[in-house]
């Protein structure tokens, strides 16, 4: 197994949120900020690491007709614990992201790696592939937030970026400018994937 | 074949100008679903220039409003309408440019877009609105949906409420309206007339605060408002000659403001003292220009009379229920561009048969 | 059957094993959850209240102020702040319920003579750059527009918003919320007035 190629796969190539297109919910609904955007990454990077070594560990002890149910067991049990964490020592991220963070459970992108990956490959290998897709999300994620932040809000993580006069498109931070900045991401990545080729 | 909707209906129109139909067989052109045009016998009428023909005479058809416009709002007017419209010929041209496409920018659709969002927006609006909303127009409403022909959404609607969303302050500064050899340096501001109906409603709990509003006003266009919405009677006469020229059918315009007259008059009746007198709903906002040029618009209404119809009814709905209970003060756009999404649906609901089919009795089938 | 029983005996088995793991980690944060819980609750009663040196959120007074559509009774938890024991304010939440999108959650502190010290929006839902501007640190140390003007009032000022003929800013392009928040804290003080004469 090429260690580098599974990890480097989810930065770019399958890149969960600009090329497989799963995760749309939270892709769209917390990114109003750089600081949402890196720690609904970071939420969703570590279940999916913690989910994707269990499944690959337990895999050959599931039973195929149950897979399904099991996986998600693993998956909310994470996620919960994520979630009290994150209400304990990040209190206030934790309160603006709000219901998104129990909603990992149902993010396609975690159920999606544990069944089409982690159930049938070795732990090294889910734990890296679960690294880059999670690295990936994550990446995506904050760009994503970042650009709507600045045009929206006229900051970036919360540092005011203009002076005073900067009147900012607040559309960008309303649910119409995710679907547009996301579409502009998107096209950016295949064209510069043209120019490459 | 959505891509040539707009061609072929404006091959008809030279068509239909160049012979017209005798009287008896009115109402055949958009009966026919729009598969018959690529079925339909030879000789066809070809011509590159059938778009810009079709743009040019709605172009003309907004010249009395526009200089009503300017007359009130003077060399702003002008300012913003200039600004638009050479920025939207611009993305055009671009934006064609960088996606490999033919630049096509002498079809004179994007002027067209550039003077209706102009139309669409107060006549002190800066610079960089005017330019960010022609980018809103065409790069994301109209190119990036596959063209002229293509887009979902009214293009210069589209802008319009984007910008409205995101500078709320200067999209809802509206000059005062002075005729133009009165006016002097300073520019005063002031609230639309369903601006201040919203405003007494919610302050006062009735209407006192557009007792001294006389319809005469906004019917004339001595009223504030975006620079090219202001005079009802100069949108009607260009909507009228549109009509004479075959470019639209009346039934979109007739459908939203008979919908909307209906529901003035039957709230009227209910509470005179919360919903304003019909005659004001129907010379007030940007109803005119929306039902005659917006809401008309070839590719984005459905292609059908009947579908038409529906269209119309349901624009004039929206309008009025925002008007009535929404945050807004206006809602035409907002009616718009929520009929625009259902186009494709009533475009398939009224679909006609095609002649030869038996048609099918609802639980005959199985 | 063999089969289905082993499929149960598994799936029971996993839920058992994530119940027990979430117990511990429910166990381990429980304290620190209800810290900043906490925390939250103070930093918005020294945001609002002049200088106290007790521990105002848990010297507090419960008072009725009317009944819920089950009828059950809506209590205002009212934190004291005391300095040498003299009472230097009160703060408490009042909720404005006609905000451009839903509840706004403001604390509110007032003195012994009943003037506000201090106004910290607590939670809301208000449009993203317009009504959201009234969390804006601007807005209340009175450097940006709106509702600052708040601070340092008695009833005895014509506490509305300047657009209803009152003396406080609304923020520009958005009166909504501005109103709901001036209206709501004007109540406030009228049950500050009542429950605490003098």
């Amino acid at each position: 197994m090429n260690f580098v190629k599974e990890f480097t796969k989810g930065l770019w190539k399958e890149n969960p949120i600009l090329r497989l297109l799963l995760g749309m919910c939270p892709t769209l609904a917390v990114t109003t900020s750089a600081i949402n955007g890196l720690g609904m990454g970071l939420a969703t990077l570590a279940v999916l690491i913690c989910s994707n070594l269990v499944v690959s560990q337990l895999r050959k002890m599931i039973p195929k007709k149950v897979r399904i149910p099991a996986f998600i067991v693993v998956i909310a049990s994470f996620v919960t614990m994520v979630d009290l964490t994150m209400n304990a020592f990040a209190h206030d991220l934790h309160k603006s992201l709000g219901l998104f963070i129990p909603l990992i459970v149902v993010n396609c992108l975690i159920l999606g790696r544990a069944e089409a990956f982690a159930s049938k490959k070795p732990l090294l290998g889910s734990f890296v592939d679960g690294l880059g897709m999670g690295i990936g999300f994550t990446l995506a994620l904050v760009v994503l937030g970042s650009i709507r932040e600045v045009l929206g809000n006229g900051t970036i993580f919360d540092v005011a970026l203009f002076g005073k006069g900067f009147l900012p498109m607040i559309v960008m931070i309303l649910p119409p400018g995710a679907f547009i900045m996301l579409g502009f991401l998107m096209a950016g990545m295949n064209r510069i994937d043209k120019g490459i080729s | 074949m959505e891509a040539n909707r707009k061609e072929t209906a404006a091959q008809e129109e030279t068509k239909a100008a160049a012979a017209p139909p005798k009287k008896g067989e009115k109402a055949k052109k958009p009966e026919t679903s729009s598969d018959a045009f690529i079925l339909s016998a030879s000789p066809h009428i070809s011509s590159g220039e059938s778009i810009r023909s079709l743009m040019n005479d709605v172009i003309l058809a907004l010249v009395p409003g526009l200089l009503v416009g300017i007359y009130y709002f003077g060399m702003d007017a002008v300012r913003v309408i200039a600004i638009t419209t050479a920025s939207a010929v611009a993305f055009e041209a671009g934006t064609q440019r960088l996606m490999g496409r033919p630049v096509a920018v002498s079809d004179m659709s994007a002027v067209l877009t550039g003077i209706l969002l102009a139309m669409n927006l107060p006549s002190g609006s800066p610079w960089w609105i005017c330019v960010i909303g022609s980018a809103v127009a065409i790069v994301v409403a109209k190119q990036l949906y596959g063209g002229i022909g293509y887009n979902i959404f009214n293009p210069a609607l589209v802008a319009r409420v984007v910008l409205l969303i995101s500078w709320p302050v200067q999209m809802t500064t509206w000059p005062e309206p002075k005729p133009f050899f009165q006016r002097g340096v300073d520019t005063v501001t002031g609230a639309t007339a369903l601006g201040k109906m919203k405003e007494s409603l919610l302050l006062q709990g009735d209407l006192s605060g557009i007792a001294d509003i006389r319809w005469i006003d906004p019917f004339l266009g001595h009223t504030g408002g975006s620079l090219g919405e202001i005079s009802a009677v100069a949108l009607a006469l260009g909507g009228i000659y549109l009509i004479a020229r075959r470019v639209i059918t009346w039934h979109i315009p007739v459908s939203y403001l008979g919908s909307v007259l209906v529901m003035a008059v039957i709230f009227h009746q209910i509470d005179p003292n919360r919903y304003a007198p019909p005659m004001f709903h129907l010379v007030t906002g940007g109803l005119m220009l929306g039902a005659f040029y917006m809401a008309t618009d070839l590719v984005t209404s459905p292609v059908t009379y009947r579908g038409m119809l529906i269209f119309g009814v349901g624009c004039g709905i929206i309008t009025m229920v925002i008007r009535y209970w929404g945050g807004y003060p206006e809602g035409v756009s907002f009616a718009i561009l929520l009929m625009n999404a259902t186009t494709p649906l009533i475009d398939r609901w009224v679909k006609p048969k095609t002649f030869g089919t038996t048609v099918q009795r609802a639980g005959a089938a199985e | 059957m063999r089969d289905i029983s082993r499929l149960v005996v598994v799936l029971a088995l996993f839920c058992i094993f994530a119940a027990g793991i979430l117990a511990q980690v429910y166990d381990v944060t429980k304290g620190p959850i209800a810290e900043a819980k906490a925390e939250e609750v103070r930093r918005a009663i020294r945001a609002v209240l002049p200088q106290y040196n007790n521990k105002a959120d848990e010297e507090f007074i419960d008072r009725i102020i009317g009944k819920d559509k089950k009828g059950n009774d809506i209590v205002r938890r009212v934190y004291v702040g005391k300095r040498e024991d003299a009472v230097v304010g009160r703060a408490y939440v009042v909720v404005a319920p006609d905000g451009y999108s839903g509840n706004i959650e403001i604390m509110m502190g007032v003195s012994p003579e009943g003037r506000i010290t201090g106004i910290e929006i607590v939670s809301h839902a208000e449009t993203p750059g317009l009504g959201a501007k009234i969390v804006k640190e601007e807005t209340w140390s009175g450097k940006g527009d709106g509702p600052g003007g708040l601070v340092g009032k008695t009833l005895a000022n014509n506490l509305k918003v300047k657009k209803d003929g009152g003396e406080i800013d609304q923020i520009t392009g958005a009166t909504i919320s501005p109103r709901a928040i001036v209206n709501a804290v004007r109540q406030g003080l009228e049950f500050h007035g009542k429950e605490f004469p003098g």
